[in-house]
């Protein structure tokens, strides 16, 4: 018979997900984040340009656009920044932990036997800088999936190979 | 003879003319109000000239990035993994990988535009969420089956053991019991005391259509002022209310019970050994099983009246596990209307074989209300005293209703504020919460699929934090909660998830 025992429980002594040291993102992403803000605040710029331009009625309230354009990019490049900052992942032995969040820091756990199934991702921008995203479903749906960006490329397809391995040894 | 699927292979060639039509598809969807708009701006053929100028050069764009998306699409068989592999993808690449024994489905379809040339496609499922999760566009018909049967062979060996024990629900006449029987007056209870929303919305409607009609009335003899006319028509306002709100809430019930009727007329449960088999309907009736093992989530509610009657509610919700259409996962929802205790007991025990105990309550901090009464009393109250006060000045009559709302709307958040908890025990978890219909959702540890732990910078210091449980038949969300007590039981919950051999599903 084998050794037997139900001891019970020290909560205190289990281990604790929230001390769990988290790597950061690859500091390459944060290039790819400016890279996509450039795009965006030079579309939006060309976009306002020609309507300052074009509308005769907008134009008398110019410099408050302006203003109010510059505030709110400064925010977002300042946002993006905290959000970054914030964000960290760390695979245990038995699950996967993944915090992020702004305002709301949220830590999301999945157990490796409750994985369906990944996908690694290359964005355009990410490949230049051979960073890519880690995509981990579960049954769970939408919410219950983690989306972990700006991972060198290398260490993400071990962690999705890992993954595997982890999956099929539990079946 | 096998083919070889080891290799990365592309689609069929015709495939480009599918990716072509889906993006052109998606763009015209896109596209076509805007286009209409420049249409209706710029007259003339200097517009038209535009549009088709640039409609051929999209054209010619989405001819080439559907012709680079095939030569970019492979999909692979890993026999040395057990995986599958799909890779696509012109500018983002996606690498998607997938177990193969957590294949649940492979499904062969062909669209219209697919039919006329000649191609199939073919969608892989995994258990529990809703969509399809990797999708092959453009395939022939030989190649899709062969790809099925390797797809599937690991699993048909499990189904194989699977069926015998689903062989074992066919009713034999020995083992069915019949276990809860709903009488046409236990229906009509039901019918009485549920979907009181939209009955109130309802009731809502004929009021506000009613004060306007007041309005109306009361305009309409400002013009011939006369005392006896006045009191006249107050006697007479008075008894149309009364009218008003019998007919409405004569309307909403019998709306109410027809509905009930034609739902779970002859509403029964007959035991089956493991399994429960439920049907009920009134002109097509509906046979549902219920098998524990599949089961994620269940959860009873009451309400007042019902809980003067001694009736509940009860939801099972199963995972949409090996089914083909959504027909088919709806059926994996199921709803058993007006049980008493005693029933619900007898149903959770079936589920559960115990009735989950609820043990100690974690109980939100108050700061669940003041977010509430800030988003529901404060910013509605403030914008209207705005709007009566400097934007349109004859809102002010109406200011003192702010009062009453404010009481109403406060005690609602109050009794969500009492109902909101947590129960943990050992293997179970409830969540309670409703205002009106106050409901218990019960899930088993092992059936949680994802843990998240939420908390907002400025509660650090207070210690309050929120708890996500995502299963395969939704989230569980318990706001406000200790911190460190939602972080310990999370801690728990994982150590249980971990060391438990208890699949989901």
């Amino acid at each position: 018979m084998q050794e037997f025992t139900n001891d019970p429980i020290d909560i205190s002594l289990l281990p604790q997900f929230q001390e769990v040291r988290l790597n950061a993102l690859s500091p390459k992403y944060w290039k790819v984040v400016c890279i996509n803000m450039a795009i965006f605040t030079t579309i939006t710029a060309i976009g306002m340009t020609t309507l300052l331009l074009f509308s005769a009625d907008i134009k008398a309230y110019a410099y408050i656009i302006i203003g109010t354009y510059f505030l709110l990019i400064t925010l977002m490049v300042i946002f993006n920044r905290t959000a970054l900052s914030r964000r960290g992942f760390a695979v245990r032995e038995k699950d996967i932990v993944y915090r992020h969040g702004l305002i709301a820091i949220s830590t999301t756990i999945i157990p490796f036997s409750r994985i369906q199934h990944i996908a690694l991702d290359e964005g355009f921008f990410s490949r230049m800088y051979r960073l890519g995203q880690l995509r981990i479903f579960t049954a769970g749906g939408h919410s219950g999936s983690l989306h972990i960006p700006g991972i060198e490329i290398e260490e993400a397809r071990q962690i999705k190979e890992l993954l595997m391995k982890q999956i099929s040894l539990l079946d | 003879m096998d083919q070889d699927f080891s290799k990365p292979q592309k689609q069929s060639a015709t495939g480009v003319i599918i990716m072509f039509a889906n993006s052109l598809q998606k763009l015209i969807r896109a596209l076509t109000l805007p286009m209409i708009f420049i249409l209706v701006k710029s007259k003339g053929s200097y517009g038209i000239g535009l549009i088709l100028g640039i409609s051929l050069m999209t054209l010619i764009i989405l001819a080439v990035y559907a012709w680079l998306s095939y030569q970019r699409f492979n999909f692979f068989l890993d026999e040395d993994k057990q995986e599958f592999v799909v890779n696509e993808g012109v500018f983002n690449k996606s690498t998607l990988t997938i177990q193969l024994n957590k294949i649940q489905q492979v499904n062969i379809n062909q669209s219209l535009l697919q039919q006329i040339i000649g191609i199939y496609s073919l969608d892989i499922d995994t258990a529990g969420s809703e969509k399809k999760e990797a999708s092959i566009k453009a395939i022939d018909h030989l190649t899709a089956t062969r790809l099925k049967q390797r797809l599937l062979s690991d699993r048909d060996e499990a189904a194989a053991l699977n069926q015998t024990d689903e062989n074992d629900f066919l009713p034999s006449a020995s083992s069915v019991k019949t276990m809860l029987k709903l009488s046409n007056a236990t229906l009509l209870k039901v019918g009485i005391t549920s979907n009181y929303g939209a009955s109130i919305l309802l009731l809502m409607g004929f009021i506000f259509g009613l004060i306007q009609f007041f309005k109306d009335y009361a305009t309409a003899f400002k013009v011939e002022t006369n005392d006896i006319y006045s009191t006249v028509s107050q006697g007479f306002g008075f008894i149309s209310v009364c009218f008003f709100i019998a007919f409405a809430l004569i309307i909403v019930l019998t709306t109410n019970i027809v509905r009930t009727f034609i739902r779970y007329f002859q509403f029964k449960i007959l035991r089956q050994q493991a399994a429960l088999a439920i049907s009920s309907g009134l002109f097509t009736r509906k046979n549902t099983l219920v098998t524990p093992r599949k089961v994620q989530l269940s959860a009873y509610s009451q309400n007042y009246f019902q809980k003067k009657l001694g009736i509940l509610n009860i939801k099972v919700k199963q995972a949409a596990y090996d089914t083909a259409d959504e027909e088919e996962s709806k059926k994996s929802h199921i709803e058993i209307p007006g049980c008493s205790d005693r029933e619900r007991d007898d149903i959770l025990k079936m589920i559960y074989t115990l009735i989950p105990a609820k043990g100690k309550a974690l109980i939100p901090n108050y700061r669940f209300l003041f977010l509430q009464v800030m988003l529901k009393i404060m910013i509605p109250a403030v914008l209207f005293s705005w709007l009566a006060l400097v934007v349109y000045r004859p809102l002010q009559s109406y200011l003192a209703l702010l009062i009453p709302y404010a009481i109403l709307v406060f005690i609602l958040l109050y009794f969500e504020y009492t109902h909101h908890r947590l129960y943990a025990t050992q293997g179970f978890i409830v969540k309670k919460s409703g205002i009106w219909d106050i409901e218990e959702e019960i899930i088993e540890t092992h059936k949680i699929q994802a843990i998240t732990s939420k908390q907002y910078f400025w509660h650090k210091k207070a210690d309050v934090g929120h708890l996500l449980l995502h299963t395969a038949a939704g989230v569980i969300h318990f706001k406000y909660g200790n911190y460190s007590q939602i972080n310990n039981l999370v801690n728990y919950w994982l150590y249980q998830l971990e060391s438990t051999k208890k699949d989901w599903i």
